[in-house]
């Protein structure tokens, strides 16, 4: 199946798109205020006369791309802005001030390769064991499992349970906006025509991602020029590859779990990365650590990378989004009529399994972009900033009009903006309201369908073992942190 | 519409957040985290994320009442276009009210750290202003003025404001960016994007 995929991804058109994904990916990763999900929810609709698998295999070059890019900006600059590599400019940042910039880049690029690179031919080997399991699954599976993802991922991503809840409740109204797909009847649409078809994830994403960001930033901009480190091209000395392989390797066992469970993404391993390299360091590791230590970039950004290929596990078995860009690639997915799930692996195999062949392709092309390349990629961070946030406004304009041509959108583009501002002025986090507006309406769907079955009977969310164990697990996931934060009072 | 009302309510009281942001709030940007109770605590209605708080009650409401006049016909054992939205209106109410207690209690999200916004500064709202001004101004007349002319207005608008030092620059890279993004997209990948006034010339 794999060798048939490779056939489809190393096609010169694939490849030529797996190029421009991997470096769009890098570029958007590099640049402050945008990341892969926005840029992927931008191409949605200019892509759509592309073929799906062409699509894809760009969409998942810069999904791995940004996770490149966003280390880079993490060491130059030290103003982590995506959270999965907050924990990379710990180190990273304090090794490029000590002149080390070199090896810090280089450590997290061949750390993503080779982490990349095991993460996928764990998804090869685990994708079809998930598809196995998976092909039984009813419709109350399906909704336990949609029940499990949101309440995972809002105790997860912020401090605050009540605030992450709070931000999955907006993208799940947004997502109520518009005719019931069962009934046809309008719901919530207060009389406005374009709001018929619903809210377009497009307009959500870019603006609580795009022209949300651009407010804040206006709200409240560094002035001056951006601190960036100089540096030549990345490599690694020889004590530099003996410090770093190991934790490669752990961080990629971390990283890859972690990322394909709901709720898990890349914060949680990257961060236990982290503190375990600084427990397991040694000798001068230990005298570095907290100066800037190789380990504390190497492991994390494993982790990092490792994380996001375990994203597509659930994503393209079980159609369940686990991170803000897997729940802008599903949309993509249903853009294009198709749904992730086990029959999407026996109905387009060579879709599938061509856009996980890519991503060894796009692996690879990274790490020759990313090396060699470096000196480049920092010149990028010297963008000037007014130029940089006004180009991001635009794009998102040019975006959500090329939909459907309508300035209305562009309204509603400007309204979720502030929502998205208000949402990073108070800490809510946004990725729960984007997992939230496109999984809500399939858990809707799996629900009404599981109810019907059981003739009204409620217990039938229950009565599969599967569903039971996977709603219990939800339950205990919103109560973590609140049993976490007793026992911590307790302690104290 | 409902997502249209909801970020005017907390747009409209730039003032009092202006004011709640002076007090003494000392945000670190690293990633420890910062007991709770250290800043504004004790009871207080005079919170900005209040209005945020409220909304998301006050959505709750609004998913309810919206759609308790849709018709629930058509689908078996009762299940029809409410229920869900019942569901989710009701959780709203509930998650609202205990956001809604917990702000009251002094509770409050850590601002989000970004590349180029510092948390730690005095909120600039009249930036924020004129960046939306600009934003919606070329929403409305984006159909008439066409992509080239308006995309170059709210480029040169925006950069001004965000602090672009050399205006004549940042016209040239305006007008620049705007061609080039019509000729692209237009042209290249046949997005359909407004000629407006130059539509005799291109």
């Amino acid at each position: 199946m794999l060798l048939e995929g490779f056939a489809t991804a190393l096609t010169p058109v694939n490849l030529l798109y797996a190029l421009v994904g991997v470096t769009l990916g890098t570029l958007v990763g590099v640049l402050p205020g945008i990341g892969p999900a926005m840029t992927v929810a931008l191409l949605l609709p200019i892509t759509f006369t592309v073929p799906p698998a062409s699509a894809f295999i760009m969409f998942a070059g810069i999904y791995y791309g940004g996770m490149y890019g966003g280390s880079t900006t993490s060491i130059l600059l030290n103003t982590p802005g995506e959270s999965s590599s907050m924990i990379t400019a710990l180190e990273g940042n304090k090794m490029a001030k000590r002149g080390r910039a070199a090896q810090a880049l280089a450590t997290a690029a061949i750390g993503s390769f080779v982490a990349g690179t095991i993460a996928t031919a764990l998804l090869v080997v685990a994708a079809p064991l998930v598809v196995d399991f998976a092909i039984s699954f009813g419709p109350e599976d399906y909704f336990a499992l949609a029940l499990l993802a949101f309440t995972a991922v809002s105790s997860v991503l912020s401090r605050s349970v009540v605030r992450g809840l709070a931000s999955l409740g907006l993208g799940l109204v947004i997502g109520l906006i518009g005719i019931d797909q069962q009934t046809g009847q309008a719901r919530l649409t207060l009389g406005v025509p374009q709001l018929l078809d619903g809210i377009d994830v497009v307009i959500v994403a870019v603006g609580l991602f795009a022209v949300g960001e651009v407010l804040y930033v206006a709200s409240r901009l560094r002035h001056g020029p951006p601190e960036v480190i100089p540096v030549g091209r990345a490599f690694l000395g020889h004590s530099d590859w003996s410090r770093s392989w190991r934790p490669w390797l752990r961080g990629t066992a971390l990283g890859f779990p972690f990322g394909a469970l709901p709720g898990g993404g890349a914060e949680i391993p990257t961060f236990l990365s982290y503190s375990i390299e600084k427990r397991l360091a040694r000798g001068i590791a230990r005298e570095e650590y907290g100066k800037g230590a190789i380990e504390g970039v190497a492991g994390p950004e494993a982790a990092n990378n490792a994380s996001a290929a375990g994203t597509l596990v659930p994503l393209l078995t079980l159609g369940l989004p686990t991170s803000a860009t897997a729940a802008i690639l599903l949309a993509a997915f249903q853009q294009y009529g198709l749904q992730p799930g086990p029959q999407l692996f026996d109905h387009n195999p060579a879709l599938v399994w061509g856009m996980i062949a890519s991503l060894f392709v796009g692996n690879t092309m990274l790490l020759v972009l990313n090396l060699p390349l470096a000196p480049l990629w920092a010149r990028v961070l010297h963008i000037p900033r007014p130029y940089l946030y006004s180009g991001i406004a635009l794009f998102a304009a040019l975006g959500v009009y090329a939909l459907n041509s309508s300035w209305v959108e562009l309204v509603i583009l400007y309204l979720l903006g502030l929502l998205g501002f208000a949402m990073r002025r108070f800490g809510l986090p946004v990725a729960p309201a984007v997992i939230g507006l496109i999984l809500g309406p399939m858990a809707e769907i799996q629900l009404r369908r599981a109810l019907a079955i059981g003739a009204g009977d409620v217990t039938v969310l229950v009565r599969s073992p599967i569903a039971a164990t996977l709603l219990v697990v939800a339950v205990l996931a919103l109560f973590t942190p609140l049993i976490r934060k007793a026992a911590a009072r307790r302690g104290a | 519409m409902s997502s249209a009302k909801d970020p005017s309510g907390t747009g409209r009281e730039p003032v009092a957040v202006a004011r709640a942001d002076d007090g003494g709030i000392d945000h670190e940007t690293g990633a420890h985290p910062r007991p709770a109770s250290e800043t504004g605590a004790g009871w207080s209605w005079r919170r900005p994320e209040l209005g945020l708080a409220v909304l998301v009650l006050a959505l709750g409401a609004f998913v309810i009442v919206g759609t308790a006049d849709v018709a629930a016909a058509g689908s078996s054992f009762g299940l029809g276009p409410r229920f869900f939205p019942a569901l989710v209106g009701a959780a709203m109410l509930l998650i609202g009210s205990f956001y809604v207690i917990d702000v009251l209690r002094g509770g409050h999200g850590d601002p989000e750290d970004a590349e180029d916004a510092d948390s730690g500064a005095r909120a600039d709202w009249r930036t924020v202003a004129l960046v939306s001004v600009i934003f919606l101004a070329f929403a409305g007349l984006l159909d008439l003025l066409g992509w080239i002319i308006a995309g170059a207005l709210l480029f040169f608008g925006l950069s001004v404001t965000l602090g672009a030092p050399h205006r004549l620059r940042a016209g040239v890279v305006a007008i620049l960016l705007s061609t080039a993004t019509y000729l692209a997209f237009v042209k290249g990948l046949g997005v359909t994007l407004p000629a407006g006034l130059l539509s005799g010339v291109i």
